[in-house]
């Protein structure tokens, strides 16, 4: 059964590849994020490094494993994933901050980062409704609940 | 004189909010949401946001646009970090301070950072950033203008703009 929605989906994304550009650009978005998260992880230093250094650490690990799954179902859909450090950065077109900065502004531009993955999510999501394609979907909305919950981590820290 | 123009800091470009990713009108959102506190904006604090929301909606003044962002950042940044933080990149990359080594000299396009709180401060920054090459300065000018294309590599100048002596 699941095996003739994806075959399903595949048709339709062979026709249409407005979703599966959608995926590849989440999919650059995450490791453009992943990279500036380890960066963070790397440079924050001052009171708070403890904490910051083992929460980008713990970030990073789970877009790790994001950017998999979502290659993973560009693939089950029948198309290639894009890579490459200059591809997935100019397809991102995420900022790429300098350090060393304070804390704060690490955060903040995370921040900033993870809402514009939750934007690109967010029209994926809703182009694989539009596709009948409940799996890419359900991976969509995971990635989008994945980093609300960050974004909330993160704007928690820039009131302490 | 050499040793001090070494110490300034580096102008450098912000990268982000760039003119193929940012929404012209994304500083006014932002002004926008702050008024919306009411909790934490009120008063005095909401008469600067709208006299900053309405110089930056008609691209007007950008020397007055700098001065009442940094007093506003003093007043509120402490309990609006996040919101600053859009301000601030979204100043960073839609003005640009012009420097003269001298009033008759070309205008010569600098970034502006914003890492001081004062104007007076950002002006220096932008004097010491426009020394690099270790040219004297005369009589400098600073003066803060819109870029005409946010966030280029090459900075253009604009000509709507406030000057003043620096």
């Amino acid at each position: 059964m699941s095996k003739t929605i994806i075959q399903s989906a595949a048709v339709k994304s062979k026709q249409d590849t407005r979703l599966v550009e959608a995926l590849n650009l989440v999919l650059a978005d995450s490791y453009a994020l992943m990279s500036l998260t380890h960066l963070a992880h790397w440079n924050v230093e001052g009171p708070g490094f403890f904490s910051l250094h083992k929460a980008f650490e713990d970030q990073y690990e789970d877009l790790f494993e994001a950017v998999d799954e979502i290659a993973e179902r560009i693939r089950a859909l029948e198309h290639y994933a894009i890579g490459g450090l200059t591809k997935l950065a100019r397809t991102a077109g995420m900022e790429e901050f300098t350090s060393p900065q304070s804390q704060k502004d690490y955060v903040a531009s995370l921040i900033v980062a993870h809402e514009k993955v939750i934007d690109d999510a967010a029209r994926a999501r809703d182009l694989s409704g539009e596709f009948e394609d409940p799996e890419t979907q359900d991976l969509m909305i995971k990635r989008i609940q994945s980093h609300q919950k960050t974004v909330w981590m993160l704007k928690s820290f820039l009131r302490s | 004189m050499a040793s001090s123009v070494q110490s300034c800091p580096p102008a450098k470009l912000a990268a982000d909010c760039s003119a193929t990713s940012c929404r012209g009108g994304c500083a006014l959102e932002v002004i926008d949401e702050l008024l919306a506190r009411t909790d934490s904006v009120r008063g005095e604090d909401a008469d600067l946001l709208l006299d900053l929301r309405s110089w930056i909606r008609r691209r007007e003044d950008a020397e007055a646009v700098l001065r009442t962002f940094c007093e506003l950042r003093r007043r509120l940044e402490h309990r609006e970090y996040l919101a600053f933080f859009r301000l601030r990149r979204w100043l960073e990359n839609h003005l640009i301070a012009e420097v003269r080594v001298c009033p008759a000299a070309e205008p010569r396009p600098v970034p502006v950072r914003l890492q001081y709180f004062c104007l007076e401060a950002i002006r220096r920054a932008s004097l010491c950033s426009a020394l690099g090459s270790g040219e004297p300065l005369l009589a400098p000018r600073v003066q803060f203008v819109y870029r005409t294309q946010p966030s280029s590599d090459e900075p253009s100048i604009s000509s709507r703009s406030v000057s003043a002596v620096g």
